[in-house]
């Protein structure tokens, strides 16, 4: 909605000088056939960051992301194992994850208790659960038959699947968050539940639908990334933690708050980092460091408390 | 008497808006001078001034003869000025003496320094000794009463040995009757070793219980300074010093109207530790006023009516049938609105702007299948802050940067929208300066047009002044029923003591 605050500027500038940057370093970084590539690769940790801003709206954390996903994963190669039909195996990947997210947020709201640990111990349990299924070994039987890998490149609207999936979670999520009465009851829910409970809002019922959103998005995004592989494993998911939280964390430094538009710019500025590291053929094992880098020095440079301080020191004093 | 604290020509600009303009202020060793004003009428930038959070563009400041420049909190430390805050910042989990050392920790020689103790306990109680309250320094501070929290804070205050000025900004607001008492005591002990007192208050009856001299401040200026004996005997009108055009009478003209139809009525309501046997009726068009004090139960009673607490016996009828809520949102829905006492916390969410704030206890008005009407909202939202006089009428500015008068303005614009049937108010003006403190009593008196109202308060004289029939609770009874015919002192007295004098 504020569409033109300075701060636009500061993040448009930035994705800006990193795709200049780039585009000197390796000539191929503004080519279409690889910035599809960088919106094919944003699905899958974009869709997961926006599940994860309700959570951080809410002022809460979810570290079971990693367990809910390796679930979910192993559910969807399950469900396919058995009856071979792409939207069964939809419905049960995405299935789990809200009943997972549910779990974790009926805990932390109505049982009152601490969301990091609450979440740690629900995700393990989750993961330890994913090895049930077929003892830790992949699923890969029915992957073709039934459509989900063609679904990987599969066009629609002139969009591969996923960046369609991106873009529909992106408007869906959005218009939760900032046009409805339910987005402005997640605000005020994670500000203060106290005065949110006293205006009639059940700030229970929002942690569960906070957290059941995350755990649903969490199993699209595992829906999208086997897809990609060709099998479910246990360890599909492992790496999303750090993503979800670098895109939520830098948005909302690089625009005052975590939304929606401020987890998308996040994600945008992290793909384009790391995908320009793949291209310049920096390993693995370095881009996570420098990602994170990147994260707590824009928490530094944005953060607009710390900006307030460097403007005049005294007022940190004065609160 | 010699001045212990001289301000020549003290100005202060913050971009635009001058927030001092040529200010002087003295103060006399060891007296007690109040500081008067309606909220930014300087008050505040004065003291920060003095404490060293903000530097003064033009003036001079001298203490004890001596000039100073407070270039930060710990010059003014240094210079022997000690302040403690609205509300003291204290560590809860952390006993009374270790509060008062916070950051100054007796530590003993050696490689890890470890914290003495021993030490820090017996300076604390000799500290203590100077003053006449008794209070348990080994009893962590989130289990103390605000009183004692309060006086902890002026202990960490007074752990310098040189402090010539104490500032203490309204330490009164969240105290009861017998507390505010304690405190007082205490700063005539201090006063007599010589210690002078800045004491900002928004209570006026206390300047002449308390204070020496007082000043009052408006639009940045020094408006008068005298001795509250002078302002006494010279019947001199401090609300009339403090605004600017001539304050009509601070409370509304009662109900002319017969009252109309029941809309609430309450048999033998019950919580366990709270109250007992509540009985009353509140009708349309009427307001019924609740004195007690903290602890009487009124907080609890209002809870109650209001869903966020269940009562554990009577019956709460609403228009003639009975209501059991479960939460809040079951009250609201039913037509019941709280404005709560502690606004910061139960009323508004801070870092969100008025419109956000005012829409939020009322979802189904702002909102069409789930969607927010935004333009709606915001054009009811200016409707209402103009109605309730909020200032400035910044729609898009956060709950937190208003003053406490203006954000009880903002909760009381939530209720309108809520457009409920009975309204309840806690403590309604705790805070809140005198001018905004008309402004919302008017504002009970207009939402009674349509609505019941029900004033919880330990300020007797607002209870006394705003409703039209009124009781008092005194350890969770109501000590007789809701009464036209009663007098102030006799609801005073009923809710101090039990019994109606």
């Amino acid at each position: 909605m504020k569409i033109l605050h300075p701060r636009t500027f500061i993040l448009i500038g930035l994705v800006a000088v990193i795709a200049v940057v780039f585009q000197s370093l390796t000539p191929n970084y503004l080519s279409l056939r690889n910035l599809g590539g960088m919106l094919s690769a944003m699905a899958i940790s974009g869709i997961v960051a926006m599940g994860l801003t309700f959570v951080i709206v809410l002022r809460k954390f979810d570290l079971s992301l990693a367990g809910i996903a390796s679930l979910s994963a192993m559910t969807l190669g399950f469900a396919l194992f058995l009856y071979g039909n792409l939207w069964i195996a939809v419905v049960a990947c995405i299935g789990v994850g809200v009943i997972c997210g549910a779990i974790n947020g009926a805990l932390v709201g109505y049982g009152r208790l601490p969301d990091v640990v609450t979440t740690i111990a629900v995700g393990s349990i989750a993961y330890g659960m994913a090895f049930v299924y077929n003892g830790g070994a992949d699923f890969s039987k029915n992957f073709f038959s039934s459509g989900i890998v063609a679904m990987n490149y599969t066009k629609v609207l002139g969009m591969k699947v996923p960046i369609l999936l991106l873009l529909m979670t992106a408007i869906f999520t959005g218009f939760l968050l900032h046009m409805t009465r339910y987005g402005q009851a997640f605000y005020a829910a994670g500000e203060n539940p106290v005065a949110t409970r006293f205006s009639g809002i059940s700030v229970n019922r929002m942690m569960i639908a906070g957290y059941a959103l995350c755990g649903a998005l969490v199993g699209l995004a595992m829906l999208i990334q086997i897809s990609g592989i060709g099998s479910s494993r246990v360890t599909a998911g492992g790496q999303i933690l750090l993503p979800a939280y670098t895109s939520v964390y830098l948005g909302a430094a690089l625009l005052g708050r975590a939304s929606i538009p401020a987890t998308i710019a996040g994600s945008l500025v992290m793909t384009m980092l790391l995908n320009g590291f793949t291209l310049m053929s920096v390993p693995y094992y370095y881009s996570d460091a420098v990602v994170s880098l990147v994260l707590i020095t824009a928490i530094v440079l944005f953060d607009p408390r710390i900006l307030i301080y460097l403007k005049s020191p005294r007022r940190l004093v004065t609160g | 008497m010699t001045t212990v604290l001289d301000m020549r020509g003290i100005q202060k600009r913050f971009g635009p808006v001058t927030a001092l303009d040529n200010v002087d202020f003295a103060v006399e060793h060891g007296e007690i001078h109040a500081l008067l004003g309606v909220n930014g009428a300087g008050k505040s930038t004065l003291i920060k001034i003095l404490s060293g959070l903000y530097q003064a563009d033009d003036g001079q400041i001298e203490i004890a003869g001596q000039p100073v420049s407070l270039q930060s909190p710990a010059d003014a430390i240094r210079a022997g000025i000690a302040s403690v805050q609205q509300h003291p910042e204290l560590v809860g989990d952390l006993t009374g003496y270790e509060n008062i050392f916070l950051g100054n920790e007796a530590r003993r020689p050696g490689l890890f320094r470890r914290v003495e103790h021993g030490a820090m306990r017996a300076k604390a109680q000799e500290l203590l000794k100077r003053l006449p309250v008794p209070i348990d320094l080994d009893v962590k501070v989130q289990d103390l009463a605000s009183v004692e929290k309060e006086i902890i804070a002026v202990l960490h205050a007074l752990k310098q040995e040189n402090v010539k000025v104490l500032i203490l900004d309204e330490p009164t607001s969240t105290l009861t009757r017998v507390e505010k008492e304690q405190l007082f005591k205490m700063m005539r002990v201090l006063k007599d070793v010589g210690v002078a007192i800045i004491y900002i208050t928004h209570r006026l009856e206390e300047v002449f219980e308390i204070a020496d001299r007082f000043t009052v401040f408006r639009g940045g200026r020094n408006i008068a300074t005298m001795t509250s004996e002078d302002a006494r005997q010279g019947d001199v009108s401090i609300p009339q010093l403090m605004l600017d055009d001539e304050m009509g009478a601070l409370f509304p003209p009662k109900a002319t109207e017969p009252a109309g139809d029941v809309f609430l009525s309450v048999e033998g309501l019950s919580l366990t530790n709270a109250f007992q046997d509540i009985s009353f009726e509140v009708h349309k068009n009427e307001i019924i006023g609740f004195y007690g004090l903290v602890g009487s139960g009124i907080d609890e009673l209002g809870k109650v009516l209001f869903g966020a607490l269940r009562p554990t016996a009577g019956e709460i009828r609403l228009k003639g049938t009975p209501h059991a809520f479960a939460s809040p949102a079951d009250a609201l829905k039913a037509g019941i609105f709280l404005v709560p006492g502690d606004r910061r916390t139960e009323g508004l969410v801070l870092a969100d702007d008025v419109t956000f704030n005012t829409t939020l206890a009322n979802h189904d008005r702002a909102s069409v299948f789930g969607v927010r009407r935004f333009r709606q909202a915001f054009r009811d939202a200016r409707d209402l802050s103009g109605k309730v006089d909020l200032s400035p009428p910044t729609l898009n500015r956060p709950a937190q940067a208003f003053s406490g008068g203006n954000q009880q303005k903002i909760v009381i614009a939530k209720g309108l929208y809520s457009q409920s049937d009975i309204y309840i108010f806690v403590e309604p003006t705790v805070g809140v300066d005198v001018g905004a403190r008309a402004t919302i009593y008017r504002q009970m008196r207009a939402l009674s047009k349509d609505a019941a109202v029900i004033v919880m308060s330990s300020d007797c004289d607002e209870v006394f002044g705003v409703a039209d029939r009124v009781t008092s609770l005194y350890r969770g009874r109501m000590t007789q029923p809701l009464s036209r015919d009663i007098t102030r002192d006799e609801v005073l007295s009923a809710g101090l003591m039990g019994t109606a004098a």
